[in-house]
């Protein structure tokens, strides 16, 4: 072998060396996003137990100052709070429903979803308010969770939606973790009772959680309608956000029928009447001072068109719903329990 | 004269404030990139451009095209500043000097001969008159090669994107062990609209950024920093103001015995052939030649002896000449761009012309851009609206809450508008391409971009109609129209619409073609 023929296999080897490892640090950068293609199938955790009697007997519970009230023989399906204090309002429809006890144990993994689809302050009711979702936090500690997660999947970029929104400031103080959704978290999941959504990719935080909280606002939407808990679930749903808005209605159920968070709360402080999901200016809003809590997201959500003066019927994707005994939508046979607080 | 002189011997140690050269370089190099780094959504109090504001080079562009900002006093005393430490700036702070001098050689003699040298040696003059010609006809491209634009640009396209993706990987390999994952969620939490994006940073012209700075360090090999030496036109400006400065290099002829360690050692090639005079236009005061003088001939004095290039009259005429005609020709049209409806400037952008000839290209908008919408103009603002900013909706959107761009625009080029300010003002208009649109074309919903419309009472309005379908279905479905008169061009809809790659709503600019 000669030194000149050498030299010139030594180079086309390094050359292809170098070729191959670049090639390897291309598909190194952009490995994370072909690790959650492959459909998995994960189950969802269980419901909220219905009798919160059961469990205060433990002892544990009666940590809670909730708990110590005398406990209801039944807690209503949906409570309906009035008042002037979003919190207070928070606080008082989850003890009517039972107490944050019957639904977070002791040692508890507690992720809650509020609305923040996009950066505008909590005036313009676009965006779950920030008070309330503290509380919420506030009575998952007390509860004695182990960690309270808060997320969602905004359009704008998170730090500022999770900022704007005040929503980041409220949890900080209550030490509750924001968590910024990244690539990494969503993975495909397979629904098993979708008609049209066979699988998505969903934020994967929910199905390793014991509790999920949905805290949706109240708000109109152009396609849905009317946005509340069940359509505040399509912010767990990852991919390209422009492609699930094709039969919509059925979309919503879909998802609906794999994700049943335990407790659903309904901030409906304020009422974004028109222009929603994303409003427009503090012309749009109406003060609602109303906080709506249930466990089912079905009944929830037909009793909140009511705070738009609309029927349950006048949706979609809650006919839809019913029809596929997700849920009531019948408020006659739902009990519904209202106080001031 | 024998190098063995007998005062030779004699170690020698330095004083005085250039010993912490090095300290001084690195501290601005670190300042320098703290800052950038720091300049993201939200913007603090802390003036994180002090660097191009305290520019001389774009404050006298900005001043003669009539901006005049606050912070372009600290630019009046960076220009005055070479009348008595000489070029300084180039020897102590400029972070892209520092780079070049860490990074490649620094001093000695290059591969040149003394002749090549010789002519090199005129060069920042043209440099200077070449400036001159542009700045009359209102063209800003020679900004381009402004040394702390220049790496504010290159920091901002290459640095950055480079440290969000690693950043990104570094997550993804953590994520795989179970016990990191909250940690690795902290830190993407913290560096979340810092560091990291919510889709990993893109830029435009990536490549050519990437040459231009790579062929600045390279030059080195040819001649020891012979970008700051010949080419640099904050440099050249310095050294203008230097060539009448009262304090220099004073050399003490009787003490001189001749050995040339001061030329050897003189980064800036600034001593003269017979050692005792020295080119203030070039001297950077960082005296490694008294450092290197074994016979302490060398000090900072009153009076120096000058020696500088000056040009012909003859040469300075022809110069001035070719360069008003590049100008002349630059401003009616020989790279410009008249008509792009695709071209949209950032909101607070001023008319194009004036864009043209503030803007430094310095891309610290791009920096601070949270959507990463605002990008770098590659040929659609023509030749010399290279690296100018414009909105790409394919990649990002003005965000409703974000008017940061205006904010750190060190030229003025875009204003500063208070966010109820940049609320209204209209940068484009979108127009719905009902060939594409889904509810139009395909007959299914969507309402992506009446959803994400964020000016009050919605730029979209949705059309209730009942049609026959291209399949010849009776459907009855909401279908999105533009209103032109709420619409301002923030490019929401055209970004999150789900039409592939080209989306179905497009947003165009809504200025007057000049």
């Amino acid at each position: 072998l000669e030194r000149r023929e050498f030299c010139r296999y030594l180079g086309v080897c390094t050359l292809a060396a170098c070729t191959g490892g670049l090639s390897g640090c291309a598909r190194a950068l952009e490995w994370s996003q072909s690790q959650h293609t492959r459909v998995v199938t994960r189950t969802f955790g269980a419901p909220a137990p219905s009798a919160p009697s059961e469990e205060t007997s433990s002892g544990e519970a009666s940590r809670s100052a909730e708990a110590t009230e005398p406990a209801r023989p039944k807690p209503p399906d949906i409570a309906v709070v009035k008042g002037d204090d979003p919190a207070a309002n928070t606080r008082l429809a989850v003890s009517m429903l039972g107490g944050m006890e019957r639904f977070v144990k002791r040692g508890a993994r507690v992720v809650i979803k509020p609305n923040m689809l996009t950066a505008r302050e909590p005036e313009l009711g676009v965006t779950t308010n920030p008070r309330a979702v503290a509380e919420v936090v506030k009575m998952c500690w007390q509860a004695g969770a182990r960690s309270v997660t808060v997320f969602d999947r905004p359009t704008a970029p998170a730090r500022q939606v999770y900022t704007v929104s005040g929503i980041a400031a409220a949890v900080d103080r209550m030490d509750g973790r924001m968590k910024v959704l990244t690539q990494r978290d969503f993975e495909s999941i397979k629904i098993p009772e979708g008609r049209v959504l066979s699988s998505w990719p969903m934020v994967a935080d929910i199905f390793d959680a014991d509790v999920m909280i949905n805290m949706p606002c109240a708000k109109t939407h152009g396609l849905a309608v009317l946005t509340m808990s069940m359509k505040n679930l399509m912010g767990i749903l990852g991919g390209t956000r422009g492609l699930v808005h094709q039969q919509f209605d059925q979309k919503i159920v879909d998802v609906n029928t794999l994700v049943k968070p335990q407790l659903v709360i309904l901030d409906a402080y304020r009422i974004l009447f028109r222009n929603g999901p994303t409003g427009g200016g503090p012309q749009d809003v109406r003060m609602g001072r109303t906080c709506v809590a249930g466990t089912s997201q079905v009944a929830v959500d037909a009793y909140g068109t009511t705070l738009f003066g609309m029927k349950p019927a006048d949706l979609d994707y809650l006919k839809l719903a019913a029809a596929q005994g997700l849920g009531t939508i019948d408020l006659s046979k739902l009990r519904i329990e209202k106080r001031s607080a | 004269v024998s190098p063995k002189h007998p005062a030779a011997a004699r170690a020698r140690p330095t004083r005085g404030i250039h010993r912490f050269r090095r300290v001084f370089q690195v501290s601005f190099l670190v300042l320098f990139f703290v800052l950038l780094t720091l300049t993201v959504w939200p913007l603090g109090s802390v003036f994180l451009g002090v660097f191009l504001g305290a520019d001389p080079l774009i404050a006298i562009n900005s001043a003669v095209n009539g901006v005049w900002l606050w912070p372009m006093a600290f630019a009046v005393g960076m220009l005055l500043l070479p009348l008595v430490a000489g070029r300084a700036f180039c020897g102590y702070v400029c972070p892209t000097g520092s780079i070049i001098e860490f990074a490649t050689p620094s001093t000695g003699p290059g591969r040149l001969s003394p002749k090549a040298r010789g002519r090199l040696r005129a060069l920042p003059t043209f440099v200077l008159i070449g400036c001159l010609g542009l700045i009359l006809f209102a063209n800003g491209a020679y900004l381009f090669f402004d040394p702390l634009a220049t790496l504010t640009r290159t920091a901002t396209t290459l640095v950055y994107p480079a440290l969000d993706r690693f950043v990104r990987l570094a997550g993804d390999v953590a994520y795989l062990a179970a016990p990191l994952r909250p940690v690795t969620d902290f830190v993407t939490g913290a560096l979340e609209g810092r560091l990291l994006f919510p889709d990993p940073l893109v830029y435009g012209f990536q490549v050519g950024v990437l040459a231009m700075f790579a062929t600045m360090l390279a030059l080195s090999w040819i001649e020891p920093r012979m970008w700051c030496r010949d080419l640099c036109p904050l440099g050249a400006l310095l050294g203008l103001v230097g060539r009448v400065g009262p304090v220099g290099r004073v050399v003490d002829s009787d003490a001189c015995i001749s050995c040339a360690k001061c030329a050897r050692a003189c980064p800036m090639n600034a001593v003269s052939e017979d050692f005792l005079r020295t080119d203030a236009s070039r001297c950077q005061s960082c005296y490694a030649c008294a450092d290197v003088c074994p016979v302490d001939a060398v000090h900072l004095g009153t009076k120096p002896a000058r020696w500088s290039y000056t040009p012909s009259r003859r040469a300075a005429l022809v110069a001035g000449g070719a360069a008003a005609a590049v100008g002349f020709f630059s401003f009616t049209g020989l790279a410009r761009a008249t008509k792009n409806a695709n071209l949209i400037r950032p909101p607070g952008g001023r008319p194009e012309t004036d864009m043209l000839a503030l803007c430094s290209r310095c891309g610290q908008c791009m920096k601070v851009c949270p959507t990463n919408v605002l990008q770098p103009a590659v040929a659609e603002a023509g030749l010399e609206g290279l690296f100018t900013p414009h909105m790409d909706y394919a990649v990002g959107f003005c965000d409703w809450s974000c008017n940061e761009c205006g904010k750190v625009c060190p030229t003025g080029a875009i204003r500063r508008l208070t966010l109820p300010a940049k609320r209204t003002t209209v940068i484009g208009r979108a127009h719905i391409d009902r060939n594409r649109c889904i509810p139009w074309a395909d007959a299914q919903t969507c309402l992506v971009c009446q959803e994400l419309c964020p000016v009050p009472d919605k730029a979209i309005s949705i059309l209730e109609e009942t049609f026959t379908a291209p399949d010849g279905r009776r459907v009855t479905l909401g279908r999105p129209q533009v209103v032109a008169s709420r619409c301002i061009g923030c490019g929401v809809c055209e970004n999150n619409c789900p039409v592939a790659n080209m989306a179905a709503i497009r947003v165009y600019t809504t200025r007057p073609a000049s």
